[in-house]
């Protein structure tokens, strides 16, 4: 029997209420995806190397490679179990429940100024380039041709929100979404971090979030159902814990409490760290600009 | 040409792994474009844009996995093709095994029950909690943080000392474990060579002359700095001779450490003595005497050191370029600086190296100022102003207080750098640029504009700036030292080949006749 640690607040929900049903979509180290039958949604269990994520929940395992499950495995729910065909028992009652809870803008802005060049410097110097970040070593023509669009996209995106237009900002933002080679594209990671951004309460920015609950339909079927899922959330402000606590560290922390959150943002997958953070930069930049 | 397209339905592999078998696939031989990734509409317009569209591309859905090859001609291409095919099927087969990350020292222990080290990492709050458990796990263990008591390391090091375990640190950077870089280490040739250090880029740097001298490494048994403080007593420093004395590799032992407090350097001394093997000892700013009293060998400097003991392990001396210091240039830039130009600024990230430099210095100057000066009446008053000769070690807490070390952010240093380049009174900028594991990808790279921006600054108002660069690494390390070297050449910067060239060089070049100050 193996016990669950946390879960996103939504996910015990779902477990919860009778009934819930599921395949399993992919398989990795760390963490595996189920799709629900009801409605499709992606759901994920991930060990205790990950953060606590919307619709994630975290148990008791250091990896998941030994379980032996494969796509389209069965998953059910009985008794308080959440069941992968008969090969795995997740003990529900011991989970946690998180809930992702972005900060609310601050009135004072000092600290922000600060971190934000702070967290820039640092991202220049250790971010993973290959996504939003060039790199300076010699790349393909697919890789220069993906880079060229991402920088051309996101400048774009970037004016608009600086010059608090509207007309563009969802085409801009679609433009995005599915550009780069990864599971996450690059383009998509860039978005989960200005979305979040926008979410912020009391922000400038906060005036886009209409228009990012709105535009999310229409990204379905660009990207994977697992990138889609979490721009999904991120579209209605729900991100990671490293993220959530990354936000709150520029925001309210010091240089130090910034940098440290920043490094466990870095760590996700190969580039998506820096690209979320590019993009919680520029949302956080274009807040700045337009005066908090 | 010839492309060749695959498209795997509804296939999964994560970034890193896609990133990486990205990158394997365009090394391997023939190929001269692979893209691996997902069929998503945004990826296939790229696709498009670069002239590789294809039927099959345009079939592909956000969830397939595309797998496209081009090479030169059909065969290449079909070969090239069932290379990547096995990459990706020795990927899926060493996922699970490879990229496990365990929460706890228990669950590693239990996940890898012959593991024997633990490399620990974490917030100095936890470090004790977590290093005493590896240690009753009977792991031996590097502890990288910082900011734990003297006390805790006692308690830390005696528990290790009774269970005949290696408690390397706190505060420990730098280690070599059965050809294993650990933290900051440099790839160096396996060899009969051992090592304990009670710093890091000391260490560092004797292993990369050991290398350079055609020497080799057995072990290179980092202690952290406090080892040989009065309090701690040198419990690892004696630990590791022993360890290396009874190791069969081992024939030649070299210690490298700022000087001991005295009642420990005895303690030491007494080990040494009681040695099987010749043991060479690196103690900066050290007592000669004491040191060949023991039986030990004595080096003043690192270069010392490392040509002492590879000498000692047998290599033939005709052998090696004992890289001799550039006599013509030292005339040369004599020449060139003005009278007002006296001082030396020397901006470090490695301590030892800072330290090496400075008791260079202090030889022949009486006024050369620190941050990590000894004498009390030279410590800088203010750590952002220099005075006279200064010599900034920017690893030292000081300027790592919730940043990361200057060996990987190197911001502190370039603006400190131009702050230096400013002053007409500064004759030589000594800098070092520290490669190898877990360093900066690019350290030369990231000071050139700043380099350059200072050249031509001085320049402009008619003064010489000499700067001068050692790059600390080996033939095996990443990234390629020629490659940095010759960036500094290029960038106007004099090259040196060793940590102690780079301070004789600087001493040299300011030194104005009779008038030492």
């Amino acid at each position: 029997m193996i016990h669950a640690i946390s879960g996103d607040g939504y996910f015990l929900q779902q477990i919860g209420a009778s009934g819930f049903t599921g395949m399993v979509h992919s398989v990795f180290t760390h963490a595996l995806n189920i799709q629900s039958e009801a409605n499709g949604e992606i759901f994920t269990l991930a060990t205790k190397a990950m953060d606590n994520a919307p619709n994630t929940l975290i148990i008791d395992l250091d990896t998941l490679g030994n379980l032996h499950i494969h796509q389209h495995d069965r998953v059910s729910v009985q008794h308080d179990q959440l069941l992968i065909e008969d090969k795995v028992q997740i003990a529900m009652q011991t989970a946690t429940r998180w809930q992702c809870q972005l900060p609310i803008f601050p009135t004072d802005q000092t600290c922000l100024k600060t971190n934000v060049v702070t967290v820039k410097q640092f991202i220049n110097l250790h971010g993973k380039s290959g996504g939003m970040k060039r790199s300076n070593s010699s790349i393909s023509e697919f890789e220069a041709e993906t880079s060229r669009l991402l920088q051309q996209r996101t400048s774009l995106l970037r004016e608009e929100l600086m010059n608090q237009r509207f007309d563009h900002f969802q085409s801009y933002a679609i433009d995005l979404v599915g550009l780069g080679p990864g599971l996450t594209p690059s383009g998509d990671d860039f978005l989960v971090g200005l979305f979040a951004i926008i979410h912020l309460e009391n922000s400038p920015c906060y005036i886009y979030k209409q228009l990012c609950e709105s535009a999310i339909n229409m990204m379905k079927p660009l990207t994977n159902a697992i990138s889609y899922t979490t721009l999904k959330k991120a579209a209605n402000g729900q991100v990671r814990e490293s993220i959530c606590s990354l936000i709150y560290s520029i925001l309210y922390g010091t240089e130090a409490d910034s940098i440290q959150a920043l490094r466990k943002v870095l760590a996700i997958g190969s580039s998506s760290g820096t690209d979320i953070a590019l993009g919680l930069i520029s949302g956080l930049e274009a807040n700045i600009k337009l005066g908090g | 040409m010839s492309i060749k397209v695959v498209i795997k339905r509804n296939t999964y592999f994560d970034s890193v792994s896609l990133m990486s078998l990205s990158t394997k696939a365009n090394q391997i031989e023939g190929v001269e474009q692979a893209i691996i990734g997902m069929g998503t509409e945004m990826n296939k317009g790229v696709i498009r844009n670069v002239g590789l569209m294809t039927s099959e591309v345009e079939e592909a859905t956000a969830g397939d996995l595309m797998i496209i090859v081009k090479t030169a001609n059909a065969e290449q291409t079909e070969s090239a093709y069932l290379a990547v095919e096995e990459l990706l099927t020795n990927k899926n087969s060493a996922q699970a095994k490879s990229d496990i990350k365990y929460a706890t020292i228990d669950s590693a222990v239990q996940g890898i029950p012959d593991a024997n080290f633990a490399v620990i990492s974490v917030n100095g709050a936890f470090a004790v909690r977590e290093a005493r458990k590896a240690l009753e796990n009977n792991l031996h263990v590097m502890l990288f943080s910082d900011n734990v008591s003297v006390e805790d390391e006692v308690e830390l090091k005696t528990l290790a000392h009774e269970k005949g375990l290696l408690m390397m640190g706190p505060d420990c950077g730098t280690a070599i474990i059965g050809n294993t870089g650990l933290c900051f280490a440099n790839a160096v040739r396996k060899g009969s060579i051992g090592i304990v250090a009670a710093s890091g880029t000391g260490s560092q740097e004797v292993s990369v002359r050991i290398h350079d001298f055609g020497g080799g490494i057995t072990q290179l048994i980092g202690t952290g700095g406090r080892d040989l403080s009065k309090e701690v007593g040198g419990i690892m420093m004696l630990d590791g001779i022993k360890a290396l004395d009874a190791d069969e590799a081992t024939k030649v032992i070299v210690l490298v450490s700022k000087p001991p407090e005295a009642s420990v350097e005895k303690k030491v001394l007494a080990q040494i003595k009681e040695c099987s093997k010749p043991v060479v000892v690196y103690f900066i700013g050290g007592n000669e005497e004491a040191v060949v009293a023991a039986g030990g060998q004595f080096a003043k400097t690192s270069k010392e050191a490392a040509l002492k003991a590879v000498l000692l392990a047998g290599i033939d001396e005709a052998s090696i370029n004992k890289r001799a210091l550039n006599l013509p240039l030292i005339e040369e830039v004599r020449a060139k600086l003005s009278p007002e130009q006296k001082y030396i600024r020397g901006l470090f990230c490695g301590g030892t190296l800072c330290d090496e430099s400075m008791y260079l210095a202090m030889e022949k100057f009486y006024n050369v100022y620190s941050n990590i000066q000894k004498n009390p009446d030279f410590l800088l008053k203010d750590i952002s102003v220099s005075q006279e000769h200064t010599f900034i070690d920017f690893g030292d807490d000081d300027f790592t207080n919730g940043k990361p070390h200057p060996m990987i952010d190197p911001s502190s240093r370039i603006e400190r750098f131009l702050q230096e380049a400013k002053d007409p009174s500064v004759g030589v900028i000594v800098m070092d640029f520290v490669l190898g594991f877990g360093s900066h990808e690019d350290p030369v790279g990231v000071m050139l504009p700043a380099i350059m921006e200072a050249k031509q600054l001085a320049e402009k108002e008619g003064r010489h700036l000499e700067i001068i660069g050692y790059v600390l690494g080996t033939d095996l390390d990443t990234p390629n030292i020629d490659e940095q070297v010759k960036k500094l050449v290029d960038a106007g910067v004099t090259h040196a080949s060793s940590s102690t060239n780079a301070g004789l060089l600087a001493r040299e070049m300011v030194l104005k006749g009779e008038n030492h100050e």
